[in-house]
């Protein structure tokens, strides 16, 4: 009787994840909960950091396999939910989500800061010759490059497709830079602008009709996806999203985009990300390289911005001019990039309101990066 | 009536529409590849080596195959008289459901007893060099598959070198066809073996550092952005035009009003705050003022909006103060 109770207390303990735990759970668990700390207490992108912080945590609780508990057994809950990651369903539903949520007044009043957004892509392809050169497959660097758009679905999205043993590395080092906009951007927009150019004042923006606000997404999707017909699943979402608010007609599908149905999609693939970057596939040399890339390509993406407008001052008369400082908006960080531009703008000038101007960049850098990505698609798929 | 027009519109497009992606789907079905002298090829379930045909479903949804006919003697084809002789693919069998993009194997044994994908007739008694695919309807050809005399003979199979594509066009806008032997024998696996190299290889050996697809990958993005960037200046444009025309009629109308009436000079000569206090005036007397009250009495009924779930006093254990 004693031998049995014993022998089956032994078995249980085999069972425990205190018995299966290896360094590297440990390390991701850790990772976990730094990423809680800094969404609860920095209010770093909270709405992402703990659904991921969380998810890491019970992705990477060790156990026994063949329970069909984790996100990589077949049959297990996590694993049906982390199906709309790797079918690339969530990120679609969260475009359009932002569609219904984005306000694009401020980039059909002064179109011209829409170019911004399109140079602002280049961090994605700076990163994918870098990535490139290091020794990845064209695949792998250009699921890598994506991270330079800032922006998790639209990176979801296509790692998904192009590189799905990378995906878990990618979305959180994608979300990661995105909850760090804040830090990484202003040193590199000092840099790279004069006292001069960051207190140049703009044009306040026209108002614009409920007509050019409903037209703007029909026209869009027409010119984009007949351009770019890989990038449809994203942009058509986006745009569909963003109908379903101008029009006025639809406020209660407006609502559920934009509200319930993004949240549920958030904590889906927010939870099942996290959940995806289990120690034995995530703790690699690899992965590492995927976290110094994605840096190199918002610092990259952020330059190309602020350049951008540099270069296009010496073509607008005086008066018409663009702050640099709205530069670093391009990449589809909304709207923390934006927020940023905002800041250090008051910084130099107290009266210099940057926020709408930058909304306007912000928004084109969302189209931009589903353009890229679609691109990248049928170039490499 | 018009209602009743409007049901029998309605009715008729969803027929219509059923109609049309019922046809779609089974006109995506293929003969593929086929292989009629086989003496150490492919054996079916019994072992057997027996001449067999593989259709493929070119679509990209699930087609159910039963109840098709497969025949080599199109004979009564439009009269449906045809069908006493065809092979009528049985229905119930599971497998008869083909996956997209996928193929399914008929071995020509003509001994249909011995399951639904051994068909009644075998190419090396038939007299005619085809084999046709005809739908559920007996007088539908979805695909007629023509062969050379001498696959007779030869122990090679033939049949798209891409799956499902009879035929192709050539750069200078030919159609040619795209049925040849095959290198190799693909039973239930698609025809294209290839050791081609994939895309992403391709873009490698193509373009090693990245430059040429950032250029035309960024140029792409300009295009895409300037796209927009046309359309909403050239909208912009159209609109203030719009608005600066509205803006001038409603001034001539304006004028007009201002010559008729005497108190309107009065209100132009009027300052910012008198004005500010005139509407406020005006607003209180629509909305604030009531000389008359409607008299209807409106009792709404009390709203409880509670769940068991998150009453207090149910799930709670109560702890009574000790006094």
């Amino acid at each position: 009787m004693l031998d049995f109770f014993k022998n089956g207390l032994l078995e249980f303990l085999n069972y425990t994840g205190f018995a299966n735990a290896e360094l590297g759970n440990v390390i991701l668990i850790v990772i976990g909960l730094i990423f809680i700390t800094l969404a609860i207490v920095k209010e770093y992108e909270p709405m992402l950091l703990i659904p991921i912080g969380f998810g890491i945590i019970v992705g990477n609780i060790p156990f026994v396999d063949g329970l069909q508990i984790g996100v990589y057994e077949q049959g297990s809950v996590l694993n049906y939910l982390y199906f709309g990651v790797i079918q690339g369903v969530y990120p679609p539903l969260i475009f359009l989500g932002i569609g219904a949520m984005t306000d694009f007044s401020a980039l059909i009043s002064n179109p011209k800061l829409i170019l911004i957004g399109a140079a602002a892509q280049f961090g994605i392809f700076a990163a994918y010759i870098i990535a490139l050169l290091i020794g990845f497959t064209p695949m792998e660097a250009g699921a890598i490059g994506i991270i330079g758009g800032a922006d998790g679905p639209t990176a979801i999205f296509l790692s998904s497709k192009l590189a799905p043993s990378m995906m878990g590395a990618i979305a959180i080092s994608a979300y990661s830079y995105m909850a760090l906009v804040p830090v990484i951007q202003p040193p590199i927009m000092r840099l790279l602008t004069t006292k001069k150019e960051r207190v140049i004042r703009m044009r306040p923006p026209r108002a614009i009709t409920q007509k050019e606000k409903i037209l703007f997404p029909i026209l869009c999707i027409l010119l984009t996806a007949f351009l770019v017909p890989s990038g449809l699943p994203l942009l058509g979402m986006l745009f569909f999203g963003n109908l379903l608010k101008e029009s006025t007609v639809t406020k209660r599908l407006a609502n559920t985009a934009g509200g319930p149905l993004i949240d549920i999609v958030t904590i889906l693939i927010g939870l099942t990300v996290g959940c995806s970057t289990q120690a034995n596939t995530f703790l690699r040399v690899e992965s590492v390289l995927i976290f110094g890339l994605g840096a190199a390509s918002f610092v990259f993406a952020t330059a190309a911005g602020v350049f951008f407008v540099k270069i296009f001052n010496l073509f607008l008369k005086p008066g018409n001019k663009i702050n640099p400082l709205i530069g670093n908006s391009g990449v589809s960080a909304v709207p923390d990039s934006a927020r940023v531009s905002q800041v250090e703008g008051l910084k130099y000038d107290k009266t210099n309101y940057l926020l709408m101007h930058a909304m306007g960049p912000n928004v084109a850098g969302v189209i931009g990066s589903a353009v890229a990505a679609g691109i990248l698609l049928s170039f490499l798929y | 009536m018009k209602n009743y027009i409007n049901k029998c519109l309605l009715l008729t497009a969803g027929m219509l529409l059923s109609i049309s992606l019922f046809g779609q789907k089974i006109s995506d079905l293929r003969i593929n590849e086929l292989l009629i002298k086989n003496d150490s090829n492919y054996t079916d379930e019994y072992g057997r080596h027996v001449p067999w045909l593989e259709v493929f479903n070119t679509g990209y949804n699930s087609v159910n195959i039963a109840e098709c006919y497969l025949t080599d003697d199109t004979t009564g084809l439009a009269s449906g008289t045809g069908i006493k002789n065809w092979y009528r693919i049985p229905k119930g069998d599971p497998k008869t459901l083909i996956p997209q993009r996928a193929p399914v194997i008929f071995y020509l044994d003509n001994d249909p007893l011995y399951g639904t994908f051994h068909v009644n007739f075998n190419p090396l008694q038939s007299k005619t060099n085809y084999i046709a695919l005809i739908s559920s309807n007996g007088r539908t050809v979805i695909d007629i598959f023509e062969y050379p005399d001498t696959l007779r003979n030869l122990e090679v199979s033939y049949g798209c070198i891409d799956d499902g594509i009879k035929t192709v066009e050539t750069e200078d806008g030919k159609e040619i066809s795209n049925i040849d032997f095959l290198h190799y024998f693909t039973p239930g696996s698609t025809n294209k073996v290839t050791s081609e190299a994939t895309k992403s290889e391709k873009m490698k050996e193509q373009d090693p550092y990245g430059i040429g697809l950032t250029l035309i990958a960024m140029s792409v993005v300009f295009l895409a952005l300037f796209l927009i960037f046309a359309m909403l200046k050239i909208f912009g444009k159209w609109n203030k035009k719009t608005e600066k025309r509205k803006a001038e009629k409603k001034k001539e109308q304006v004028i007009t009003a201002k010559s008729e009436s005497v108190e309107s000079k009065v209100i132009e000569s009027a300052t910012g705050e008198e004005l500010a206090a005139i509407s406020l005036a005006v607003h209180l007397y629509l909305n604030s003022s009531h000389d008359e009250e409607s008299e209807v009495i409106t009792i709404e009924p009390p709203v409880i909006r509670y769940s068991p779930w998150s009453q207090k006093h149910l799930i709670m254990k109560r702890v009574y103060r000790k006094k």
